[in-house]
């Protein structure tokens, strides 16, 4: 028979202090360790989110990004009319001859930062569904008007609806703010593509996005591009090119993964001096378990459990102080397009489980060996304790 | 016995409790020491003396923007300036695209006079200067890959629509990170049909005294041009690339803060733990004539002992550890110097011994005022 939960229970009630420190500093352990994640994990689902499968992006071989890519106005013209490439309406291809320029923005905080601008041609934001205007008009080509994405107005100073701010020698009016469901379309400033070539002075463009009428017809495209000896170009599925950059958040899921290992190891410590405390102090308790017929085995669960209980109270302690950074917005450098992408942290059931199997293991960690050492103890000496 | 005696005596006499204090505390002390480097490695890029006198002019829109070349000449007719290099970022693949380090196209004939810390064998320098697909190495990244002199190094262009061919002819070391690879500009120029631009300047002045009126004349004189420039002290560059990075610091304090305040808590668990064992020894001390300071001193002494052996380990174990591990290599060439300063060592210590006389605060003062009798006749 299983030593009830109850006597656990009232055992941690009796010792509420030392139960609270316990509980707390394990649920501190776990907050850090889902904030981090959740930085990771938000900024992972910022690219994985983004894009949609029909859509090719065609760059030039070679580059890692769109920003660094360079493809000619000839090979633009060849790559648009290809077969298996949508047409709208009017017969015109559905494809965006893009351009990618970083800028120098400074921050509302203080400091500077890069930030992508991106020209667009008129069927860029049809290509892309997830695109929504929340405030404001969509630019007018030739106006030196632009449109910023609702993040980066929040973080940067000059970016909101009706300000100007100064890039070079061309002075850019916000006239619109929106919103890509958070995806990374979320970290850019949109403008028209070839008054964007005209202001920084590019002859080429950086990237083409086109828009399949399917599966099959996108791979042929894919082929077409592939094999033509004129272009050095490659076309890529617009969501595979936007995996490719979750490797932004590698270093944080390491740095995440390192403290949450090194800093609960010290804190199973700490859980481990307070059962072992414990056990000690309920010596005679411990002595009349086994008078009373409950076998050593037992006891080693009843207390194992005790210290699981502990731990998950510390999990969902943790679990609760983490959570209210839930969609609080911030930003870092992605070193693939080398500007700011910003991002929620994004805090999921899945990553709330991981939080609290984290403090499960923790306090099987700390309760292994104190457990043991209360299973042990020889029935006689025990009873004999003061 | 004397009282640091009775001090030693009976923080030994749970020693298991002890072991797990200590390495608990280490532990922590360990990270903290850890990500104090972090940050310090991070938001406090080192100017070395030579750099003071060096400044970086971009386009002013953003890094990534080029420069016109001729305005090398126009900044080489500017007085103060002593010497010039196009500089330009190559950003090609070494074998993987995880062997990341950095490579610039350079003029030759001026890098060394720029670079002025730069130490390298005058044979070599010459080599280098001779022949077009030649290039110079810092001693970190050539031993990272084991490069010898005369090795060939193949970089495809991932950024620059160009393959390039090189061969190691020098190896040079006294930088902060001696981590660049430069080669000649006009070899990128011939392999991409003269570009007629690069991507910034590396400008020595005079001295450093006049590096803030050179920065002002610089951009003074390409106002209202086709590409107009920023410049900076390399430090300021420096500085930008890690504003760039986000808020990092806000992160890591916010961590550093929760390590602090779980250890309070773990250090006030322990010691109350301790001070509530001895309950009937403190009043047999009172009884005895023990001062109330005394006692407080008492277990003040344990506690401050305890943790300042945990973040003396912890310490050590963070300096063993950057020690023993390479983090240049192991972050791909993106971290460079990550150093434990006597500063960061001290400031590790001080959080110990405050965290020390933090913890036992409560069940100190808890033991001064429980009553002889009440102590003597408690049951446990």
């Amino acid at each position: 028979m299983a030593v009830p939960l109850k006597y656990n229970w009232r055992s941690l009630w009796v010792r509420w202090r030392s139960t609270a420190a316990t509980v707390l500093s394990m649920g501190l352990v776990v907050g850090v360790f889902v904030m981090v994640l959740a930085l990771a994990h938000g900024l992972t689902a910022t690219y994985l989110e983004t894009g949609d499968a029909r859509n090719l992006i065609v760059f030039r071989k070679g580059s890692l990004a769109e920003s660094s890519s360079q493809i000619t106005l000839e090979e633009v013209r060849r790559t648009r009319y290809l077969d298996g490439i949508e047409r709208d309406a009017q017969g015109e291809p559905r494809a965006s001859a893009e351009m990618i320029i970083l800028i120098t923005l400074p921050r509302q905080s203080g400091g500077k930062a890069h930030v992508q601008v991106r020209g667009v041609g008129p069927q860029g934001l049809g290509l892309r569904p997830q695109m929504r205007l929340t405030q404001g008009r969509m630019f007018r080509p030739g106006m030196r008007e632009c449109v910023v994405s609702e993040n980066l107005a929040r973080r940067f100073a000059d970016c909101q609806l009706e300000a100007r701010f100064r890039s070079g020698k061309t002075t850019w009016h916000v006239v619109g703010l929106f919103e890509a469901d958070q995806t990374a379309y979320d970290s850019e400033i949109w403008v028209d593509v070839d008054e964007a070539r005209e202001a920084f002075n590019r002859a080429f463009y950086s990237s083409l996005l086109v828009r399949t009428t399917g599966a099959v017809a996108a791979e042929g495209v894919v082929e077409r591009i592939e094999v033509d000896p004129l272009m050095r170009l490659r076309a890529v599925p617009e969501p595979e090119y936007f995996r490719e950059q979750t490797k932004t958040a590698q270093p944080i899921r390491v740095l995440g993964l390192g403290l949450a290992v090194l800093m609960s190891l010290g804190a199973a410590f700490a859980a481990m001096n307070t059962l072992y405390a414990s056990v000690a102090a309920r010596a005679r308790e411990i002595g009349t378990l086994r008078v009373l017929g409950f076998r050593p085995a037992t006891i080693y669960w009843s207390f194992m459990l005790e210290s699981l209980m502990v731990a998950a109270l510390g999990g969902v302690v943790g679990c609760l102080l983490a959570l209210p950074l839930h969609g609080i917005a911030t930003g870092t450098f992605n070193w693939a397009t080398f500007a700011e992408v910003a991002f929620e942290f994004r805090i999921t059931p899945g990553l709330l489980a991981g939080g609290l199997g984290f403090a499960l293991l923790m306090g099987a960690v700390g309760g292994a060996l104190p457990a043991r050492r209360a299973a042990r103890k020889p029935l006689l000496a025990a009873l004999r304790a003061e | 016995m004397t009282l640091p005696g009775l001090i030693v005596r009976n923080a030994l006499r749970n020693r298991r409790r002890v072991m797990l204090t200590v390495s608990s505390m280490a532990l922590s002390l360990l990270l903290l020491t850890l990500l104090e480097v972090l940050l310090k490695g991070l938001t406090d890029p080192e100017g070395s003396v030579a750099g003071a006198e060096r400044v970086a002019v971009r386009h002013s829109v953003s890094l990534a923007n080029m420069l016109p070349a001729k305005y090398q000449a126009r900044l080489e007719r500017l007085p103060g300036v002593s010497r010039c290099t196009k500089l330009l970022w190559f950003g090609g693949i070494y074998q993987d695209p995880k062997n990341f380090f950095p490579q610039f196209a350079c003029d030759a004939d001026a890098l060394f006079e720029v670079l002025t810390e730069a130490r390298i064998d005058e044979a070599q320098r010459r080599q280098f200067l001779e022949e077009r697909t030649a290039c110079v190495a810092g001693a970190r990244t050539a031993a990272r890959f084991g490069w010898r002199l005369g090795e060939r190094i193949r970089l495809l262009g991932a950024m620059w629509p160009a393959n390039l061919e090189l061969t190691l002819r020098g190896i040079y070391s006294g930088t902060f990170d001696d981590a660049m690879l430069f080669f000649h500009h006009e070899y990128l120029d011939e392999m991409l049909g003269d570009l007629g631009f690069t991507g910034l300047f590396w400008v020595r002045a005079d001295s450093a005294a006049r590096v803030p009126e050179l920065i002002e004349r610089i951009d003074i004189e390409f106002r209202n041009s086709d590409a107009e420039t920023k410049t900076e002290t390399e430090q300021a560059f420096a500085l930008g690339f890690v504003s760039m990075l986000g808020n990092l610091k806000l992160l890591i304090r916010s961590i550093s803060t929760v390590i602090v305040f779980t250890l309070v808590l773990v250090t006030a668990g322990t010691m109350s733990m301790a001070v509530r064992e001895r309950t009937r020894e403190v009043a047999i001390l009172k009884a005895l004539g023990f001062r109330t300071w005394r006692v407080f001193a008492l277990i003040l002494g344990e506690s401050v002992g305890l943790a300042l052996a945990g973040g003396l380990i912890g310490c050590l174990g963070a300096w063993g550890l950057l020690r023993a591990v390479d983090l240049y290599r192991l972050s791909g060439g993106l971290f460079v110097s990550f150093e434990l300063t006597p500063g960061i060592l001290a400031g590790g210590l001080l959080v110990a011994g405050l965290l020390g006389v933090g913890g036992c605060l409560i069940p100190a003062y808890g033991a001064c005022r429980s009553g002889v009798v009440a102590g003597l006749t408690r049951p446990d």
